[in-house]
């Protein structure tokens, strides 16, 4: 007993070192197996705080380029309205008119300022300073002026946790605009500005440069969000279908406004389609 | 000891608020990140308890993880560290060391400093990105990442030692 007394006070490091290795193990694959908890993260009270005001101040010194941003998009907005209210005019008896007004009405954007953002890591996460206070909610879009950011994975009180296109578990459903051909859009880590769309069919006629978008297949974000231009056409490892290379719209490296789609009828197809699975599972 | 616990808690959130709002941004050729924290474990002086310089690395790294959304990762590598570290400065002393000597390039010696940095640093950034990667396949970026990032961290750490208080 005594001898064991001092072999514990004499080598009580080694225990500790591995206690302390064992307790950074559990928090490793805890944290990046997806049931990450809200406490060890930066959509816990604290932190969110601390990057809020960093962020803040960075905010402040990006106003400058964020006008000319706003400018910009404002001149082409003002150009596509002028021309969309021309067409209007012109066939003012189109019945899709009646049709898309009311499924335009049913979105409901939060908006949100980007407070944490990573673009170089293996699977990468950004924290909002919207939570579940104003309406945020797990597995909601998140889109920003220029296309589609990700998918909304918790949230907390007053912060919610986003995984962006650029994290390997992101797997968003596109099409390719115009010809409808769907395929996902993964993310293979390297440039923050480039993923991939995978399992379009070989049958498909593609081009470079044509612009690929959201199919609306996903529950989660409403068709026909810019998601990027075709840069490259190649081969999936299989070879059974098309993977072609993405240049992202979104510059997710300099984020800072975003939206998150809070669309109740996208919930409900969502929940409608979980408890007709469950209902499913529980038949067989 | 409880003044001496108070310093290091202060110099510690110190420590994470820069890596935190500053550091963790920076990204060099898209692999190269500065770790200047590595340097709270590295200033433990001689003689200190050991398995309270372990704690500390621990609580550090945590810290770290919890701001920079990286559960887990700097706080296992920053333990190996601070367990480590009392054995190697045991290997740089300089003739005459006191049985408290400060790990400081001042009471070592330039050279011993470095040379105990440098291998303390070069342990940190190869257990952190080694778990960050966990896998071989990618070992180039791998080894940039390794090496930028010791470079970048003994500049800072070497800067900030040149400044330090007697």
């Amino acid at each position: 007993m005594q001898n064991l007394l001092a072999f514990l006070t004499r080598y009580y490091h080694w225990l500790l070192f591995l206690l302390l290795e064992v307790v950074s193990g559990v928090l490793l694959f805890r944290g990046n197996s997806y049931q990450g908890s809200v406490l060890i993260s930066s959509a816990n009270a604290v932190t969110g705080q601390v990057n809020e005001w960093s962020s803040s101040a960075e905010q402040f010194f990006g106003l400058r380029q964020l006008n000319e941003q706003l400018t910009e998009r404002n001149i082409m907005l003002e150009a596509e309205l002028q021309a969309l209210r021309e067409q209007a005019m012109a066939d003012s008896t189109d019945s899709v008119q009646n049709k898309e007004l009311p499924l335009l009405s049913q979105y409901r954007l939060i908006p949100a300022k980007v407070i944490s953002n990573q673009v170089n890591r293996p699977d990468n996460l950004l924290t909002i300073n919207r939570g579940t206070a104003d309406g945020v909610k797990p597995d909601m879009g998140v889109a920003c002026g220029q296309g589609v950011v990700g998918v909304v994975y918790m949230a907390s009180e007053h912060y919610a946790v986003v995984i962006p296109v650029l994290n390997s578990r992101s797997h968003i459903s596109c099409a390719i605009r115009g010809s409808n051909y769907f395929g996902y859009l993964v993310w293979k880590g390297g440039k923050a500005a480039e993923a991939y769309m995978e399992d379009v069919p070989r049958h498909a006629f593609v081009d470079r440069g044509e612009w690929v978008e959201t199919s609306g297949f996903s529950a989660i974000f409403p068709p026909g969000l810019t998601v990027g231009r075709i840069t490259d056409i190649g081969n999936s490892a299989d070879g059974l279908s098309y993977s072609l290379r993405i240049r992202l719209s979104t510059d997710f490296a300099r984020l800072r406004d975003v939206c998150v789609i809070a669309d109740s009828s996208f919930m409900e197809r969502n929940t409608l389609l979980t408890q007709a699975r469950d209902s499913l599972s529980q038949t067989r | 000891m409880l003044i001496d616990i108070l310093r290091r808690l202060l110099i510690g959130s110190v420590f994470c608020l820069v890596q935190a709002v500053v550091l963790s941004r920076v990204r060099l050729f898209d692999c190269v990140t500065p770790m200047l924290f590595v340097y709270f474990v590295i200033m433990v002086p001689r003689g200190y308890p050991h398995g309270l310089t372990v704690l500390w690395g621990f609580l550090m790294g945590l810290a770290i993880d919890t701001l920079s959304n990286t559960p887990g990762m700097a706080s296992a590598a920053l333990t190996l560290t601070a367990f480590v570290q009392p054995y190697l400065i045991e290997l740089f002393l300089p003739r005459d060391a006191e049985p408290d000597m400060k790990a400081s390039a001042e009471a070592m010696g330039w050279i011993n400093f470095a040379a105990l940095t440098s291998l303390l640093v070069l342990l940190f950034c190869a257990a952190f990105f080694t778990i960050e990667a966990f896998s071989w396949t990618n070992w180039q970026l791998w080894l940039a990442s390794v090496t930028g990032s010791t470079v970048l961290t003994l500049i800072l750490i070497f800067t900030c030692e040149t400044f330090r208080r007697k």
